[in-house]
């Protein structure tokens, strides 16, 4: 997948309003492989949205959303489950990690269906990452911070040629973003993937080639 | 999957599935204990006799003293022929045609003595006979008739003449392997046939030969000449019908009682195991109610875990999978403790059988392995495919 096209696109709780100035929404606007994007955007401008749109989570908004020239609107439910393997990654705001399994388990879910990281190199994330001790604790007990590592570390456990992180850092300590930043950074160079990041705030500490407002 | 197990049996509520289990064992056992039963039954039945089906009723018009002494006919006329068939309870109709030539057949018991005897023939419509229909065939160049007799012949051979004479008892076996002479006359012509006993029924009174050769043997040794209907033989399908019985009687008409009974007997039996299948059926469908409703419950409560797999990539095909090899192992531990039940329930019953007829041949047990197969695999498909929908509900829910 090497690009995702908006064309005029708008969340439909949106339809009718007049006083949207967006780099975003209403816009053509092209994300290409191998770029790195931030998406500032206030609370309530709709970015969870763009990522579940942009995921085939929901699909309530009007205009057209594009992988490759193909509609999203008209792809079958085998070919998102391959986009959501093979070329999209995203990091939830809201983690959807598993409370009732352990970090590592969390982690392993995912690379048991597309064997795409080795053992060492998540062993490795999570020594860097600071959570090694953690492995084995239940998710549902580590705190919020915690949690939005291993869910980096599951997002990076699939081959991507986009990766999308929704307000990734909002509960992590400089230090810690940092390590993130750099692991993310590692990982897109090698793929050659675009990383779309979301901030309302707090941003993940990239070299970003574009920044839009939402 | 080992993981996703874990994930997806959260909630699985054991009472819920052990009450299923129950219950459709319960049912299932119902069902399968009924056909067997019925199967054995019948093998039962039909140890009795194999040629006619119990649902056959031979009809005649009664024999009064009058008649005897006036010499008043006592054959049916076309038009009570025709008013017979068109009743409503009639399936089958078919009547006996007699031999209009004279009959003399003899056979040799090892050598010893030559029976011979002047008898007769006669035909029902072949569908009315139940023997293979390769055996039950006349050729005109073989010279070849097979015939079927009263049993009672036999036992009166058995039982009276051989036992007073000191002669040895024949079984339907050895007899059946015995060729009759038949020397046919009539019409200026005669004629030798080999006779082969193609069986022995309890239910005519009567020598039975293929209609084929009554024909030609009619035409042939008697110039055809035409003879009247004394007997009919027909098909009903409720054998207690009150119609049948009014019917009779306003006319005159006597058929067996006792068989008449039998015919009720089995088709009371009938009814009652239709009965006892319905409840096997309905409890295994409410059985089976019940565990799509906690399968249901279980994919409600894990919907969280299935959305969240199916985003993370797991397809709706393998997210689908633990519950379907789940409800598919329920099916089979049904069908299997199920099986095992009535199997170990008819080896019981069948003892008992054995005890009032030792002659029983024991029916297979295959039907009720297909119908059981065939239960699992249909509800097991069924079990298949609502899962997979119930799953993809789920990944349609926030479009």
């Amino acid at each position: 997948m090497n690009s995702i096209q908006l064309t005029n696109t708008l969340p439909d709780v949106f339809k009718g309003r007049t006083d949207i100035a967006s780099d975003v929404w209403l816009k053509d606007l092209t994300f290409e492989k191998g770029k790195s994007y931030l998406i500032e955007a206030n609370s309530g401008t709709g970015k969870s949205s763009l990522f579940s749109f942009l995921y085939g989570y929901r699909n309530d908004y009007q205009g057209q959303m594009i992988f490759d020239g193909h509609d999203i609107n008209h792809l079958t439910i085998q070919q998102w489950t391959e986009i959501r393997r093979n070329h999209l990654s995203l990091l939830w705001q809201d983690l959807r990690l598993f409370p009732e399994l352990t970090a590592h388990e969390n982690v392993k879910i995912k690379n048991n269906l597309t064997h795409f990281q080795k053992k060492s190199t998540i062993d490795n994330w999570f020594d860097q990452l600071g959570i090694v001790e953690k492995k084995d604790t239940l998710v549902g007990k580590m705190s919020f911070g915690q949690q939005q590592r291993v869910a980096l570390i599951r997002a990076l456990c699939q081959p991507f040629d986009f990766i999308l992180l929704d307000e990734p850092v909002s509960h992590l300590d400089d230090t810690n973003a940092a390590i993130m930043a750099d692991i993310l950074k590692a990982e897109a160079k090698d793929q050659d993937a675009a990383i779309i990041v979301t901030s309302i705030g707090k941003r993940l500490d990239l070299e970003y080639d574009f920044i839009l407002k939402l | 999957m080992r993981l996703v197990w874990k994930l997806l049996k959260r909630h699985i509520s054991i009472p819920q599935f052990c009450g299923f289990l129950i219950a459709n064992i319960v049912g299932m056992t119902i069902i399968l204990l009924g056909v067997q039963f019925y199967n054995d039954i019948q093998a039962v039945y039909n140890s009795e006799d194999s040629f006619m089906r119990e649902d056959f009723l031979i009809v005649n018009k009664q024999v009064g003293t009058l008649s005897t002494i006036t010499g008043k006919d006592n054959s049916f006329t076309e038009s009570e022929l025709s008013d017979f068939k068109s009743q409503p309870f009639v399936t089958k109709f078919g009547v006996f045609t007699p031999s209009t030539f004279r009959v003399r057949a003899g056979f040799d018991i090892e050598g010893m003595t030559n029976f011979s005897t002047d008898m007769f023939f006669e035909s029902v419509p072949d569908e009315f006979v139940d023997v293979d229909k390769s055996e039950w065939l006349f050729h005109e160049n073989e010279h070849s008739v097979p015939i079927i007799i009263p049993k009672y012949y036999l036992d009166l051979y058995n039982f009276g003449f051989a036992q007073s004479r000191n002669l040895p008892k024949l079984s339907e076996g050895v007899l059946e392997a015995i060729s009759i002479e038949i020397n046919i006359n009539g019409n200026g012509e005669a004629d030798t046939y080999e006779g082969t006993l193609a069986g022995f029924s309890n239910r005519i009174n009567t020598i039975l030969v293929p209609e084929s050769f009554i024909d030609y043997a009619n035409t042939r040794f008697a110039g055809n000449n035409t003879q009247s209907v004394s007997r009919v033989i027909l098909q009903v399908d409720d054998p207690t019908d009150e119609r049948i019985t009014k019917y009779l009687q306003d006319n005159g008409y006597e058929t067996d009682e006792g068989k008449l009974d039998a015919s009720k007997t089995n088709y009371l039996l009938k009814v009652l195991l239709s009965i006892v299948l319905l409840v096997g059926l309905v409890i295994s469908i409410l059985a089976f109610y019940i565990l799509m409703l906690s399968i249901f419950l279980l994919v409600e409560k894990n919907s969280t875990k299935l959305e969240n797999l199916l985003l993370i990539g797991y397809s709706p095909t393998k997210v689908s999978q633990p519950y379907q090899i789940l409800t598919i192992l329920l099916n089979v531990i049904v069908v299997l403790v199920s099986v095992i039940t009535v199997l170990v329930i008819r080896k019981m019953y069948l003892r008992l059988f054995e005890d009032f007829f030792p002659n029983m041949e024991t029916p297979s047990t295959s039907s009720m392995w297909i119908i059981a197969i065939g239960l699992c695999v249909f509800v097991s498909v069924v079990n298949f495919f609502v899962i997979r929908r119930k799953v993809l509900s789920i990944w349609r829910s926030k479009k």
